[in-house]
């Protein structure tokens, strides 16, 4: 765990998805919840799928938080977990992992910060807006979770996990 | 035994797609195909929305080229609203014009940078974890941060002039919806905040001098990998000189035959016919007047360097004129050769942008104008991976009651299934086996033609690689997956 003072902290989501793919933009409405909430420390930004550039920019935070969708269920509805970098990589490069861009703000700037993954889960990736009932819950659940962590937990700590 | 290679999904391409290559009891190559498994209806979804939702819509389409969707229905539904291209003010015209090079610079280095190097730099029989950039990266890292760079750029530009990288909103029927600042533009100029225009241009020559050095030592492999004979499709101005947003559609066959004089956008459907295939979602278009087997054309940067009689900016035309002198050809059909054209249209594209942000003109107010509702639209671009139509109709009310999309992919069907067929027969047939480095050359030969599947869906936990062997009685009798 890592401690800072609030004033200097600047914390990035970056929502992960397509709202036009039914259940895959869990990570832009989360994205606009916390927008919505007001926290000053939090920017949100949205991407279809993480790219290689992505790297450089997570470079200005000290913490960011990845938030999308998943297809793998969680009893909870999301996961919350640390990120860790790695050099693994994806054959399509319009989807590289957080782990990888990690790894390349590391490799190609000297530096990253912290960060997590939020992910959601999901059941239907059909075009078409809106969110199936069962993903708008798990939404509802990981945003609760996700304020409390920012609102009692990240200004000094942040947990390794929640679950 | 006759035993079936399947590929699930394609690598390092946008979404997804599937290569099956059937091989007979001797190992060698009876056919092979490219599936395209990932369209899933969107013109039929649209239908019903009003007009005006087209251009935002559309950009749910693709995470990798939204503005190009949201360009080309803008112009179509520019005429829905009785505004034709050459209506539209010159503020607007060039707004939107600084947003399409924005996309083509930032989509082009994506692929060379990030798609393409690794295979030019590692070969294409390196090892499964040295094929991606993260290689690239930690071999190269002052090319892999120009790269990074280079598309910064071109998406700041999109951030510019429509407020966001993605999902930005510029176009509006009949045009724009936003002015442009002097301070915007500055940013983009003096070097400042971030590398400047000048710079992209310099740096864009480098790549063309690395791609000129590259064929020096690898010719061959350039000169005849995936090559074959076809048509190539794309837009020109009237005076024949390469055009991206706006002109009339030209076709040549494999030795620089007009085979389509410069048409009008709007008579595209006099001249193509779209066909089906059962293994594959997406269908092949074809010039009615030579048929479905002589009638397919390339579309992409090869093919527009190939029909165009000049580039319209200095650089990039000096590059072309070194491009056909180096390859002596009139037109090229070397599949490998679109990296090269691709570079060219970089550096076009950023000399392009330097002329829009130096043009007084693109401060100006007059934005939006109106016409003569009207209850068919179209609108034609030259996207970075090729030509793009998007077709709306319309009912009294304004809502969508026909949308007809031909995208750049869509063209390019016929030619990546030569390329993959080329593979096949030249790489794979008769070895008795299939290596990793063998499979990788199928999806190099498909990665040169940039393909976007209709990809925006990926969530976590999707998109494996699978590659499956099956017998003549369709059992499964090999598989990999890499992870």
């Amino acid at each position: 765990m890592k401690e800072q003072e609030t004033e200097d902290i600047k914390i990035l989501l970056l929502a992960i998805g397509n709202s036009g793919r039914g259940d895959d933009g869990l990570g832009w409405k989360l994205g606009d919840l916390i927008a919505e909430s007001g926290f000053k420390e939090v920017s949100v930004e949205y991407r279809y799928q993480l790219q290689v550039e992505d790297a450089q920019f997570i470079t200005h935070y000290d913490a960011v938080i990845f938030s999308d969708a998943t297809e793998q269920q969680n009893e909870k509805g999301f996961s919350f977990s640390k990120c860790i970098p790695a050099n693994t990589y994806y054959y399509s490069s319009h989807r590289q992992s957080p782990e990888t861009v990690l790894y390349l703000s590391n490799e190609l700037y000297g530096k990253f910060p912290e960060a997590w993954i939020l992910a959601i889960s999901g059941y239907n990736w059909e075009l078409g807006e809106g969110l199936s009932e069962h993903a708008e819950q798990n939404l509802n659940k990981a945003f609760f979770a996700l304020q409390g962590i920012l609102e009692s937990h990240i200004r000094t700590t942040v947990p390794e996990t929640v679950e | 035994m006759t035993q079936k290679i399947t590929i699930d999904p394609v690598t390092r391409v946008e979404g997804h797609g599937r290569v099956t290559i059937h091989l007979d009891e001797y190992g060698q190559v009876k056919d092979s195909f490219f599936h395209i498994v990932e369209f899933r209806g969107f013109e039929r979804f649209i239908q019903g929305h009003p007009y005006w939702e087209a251009p935002v819509l559309v950009q749910r389409l693709c995470g990798i080229c939204p503005v190009s969707h949201h360009l080309a229905a803008a112009k179509a539904i520019d005429q829905l609203v009785g505004i034709d291209p050459e209506n539209l003010s010159p503020t607007a015209t060039l707004l939107r014009r600084l947003m399409h090079f924005g996309q083509m610079f930032q989509s082009h280095a994506l692929h060379f940078f990030y798609l393409a190097s690794p295979d030019l730099l590692f070969g294409v029989d390196a090892p499964a974890e040295k094929r991606n950039v993260v290689a690239v990266a930690e071999a190269n890292r002052d090319l892999a941060i120009k790269g990074i760079t280079m598309r910064k750029f071109g998406q700041e530009i999109i951030k510019a002039v429509a407020g966001k990288k993605i999902h930005g909103i510029l176009a509006v029927p009949g045009g724009v919806h936003k002015t442009f600042s002097q301070e915007e533009r500055d940013y983009f100029l003096d070097g400042k905040n971030i590398e400047s225009i000048d710079t992209m241009i310099e740096w864009s020559m480098g790549m063309i001098d690395f791609i000129k050095s590259y064929h020096e030592a690898n010719h061959k492999f350039l000169d005849e990998f995936a090559s074959f004979p076809s048509g190539h499709l794309g837009m020109v101005r009237s005076d024949g000189a390469m055009e991206m947003y706006h002109g009339k559609l030209r076709a040549v066959d494999f030795e620089g035959n007009c085979t389509l004089d410069d048409i009008s956008t709007d008579e595209y459907q006099e001249y193509f016919l779209e066909a089906v295939a059962q293994w594959s979602y997406m269908k092949f278009p074809y010039l009615k007047n030579l048929g479905r087997d002589k009638g397919w054309n390339r579309v992409g940067p090869l093919a527009r360097i190939n029909v165009c009689d000049y580039i319209p900016t200095p650089l990039a035309e000096k590059a072309r004129q070194d491009f056909i002198a180096f390859t002596g050809k009139k037109v090229n059909n070397s599949t490998m050769f679109s990296h090269w054209a691709r570079l060219i249209e970089i550096l076009h594209s950023a000399e392009i942008m330097r002329e829009i942000l130096l043009d007084p003109e693109l401060f100006g107010n007059d934005l939006v104008r109106k016409g003569e509702p009207r209850y068919k639209g179209i609108g034609i671009i030259e996207a970075p991976r090729g030509t793009l139509t998007h077709h709306y109709e319309v009912d009294e009310k304004g809502m969508i009651t026909k949308c007809n999309l031909i995208v750049s992919t869509t063209h390019n069907n016929d030619a990546m299934n030569n390329a993959v067929k080329w593979v096949a027969n030249n790489v794979i047939s008769r070895k008795g086996h299939v290596t990793d480095g063998m499979l990788n050359q199928v999806e190099v030969a498909i990665r040169a033609y940039d393909p976007c599947l209709s990809c925006a869906t990926q969530a976590l936990g999707k998109m494996p690689l699978k590659a499956e062997l099956y017998s003549h009685k369709g059992e499964l009798i090999d598989e990999r997956t890499r992870n």
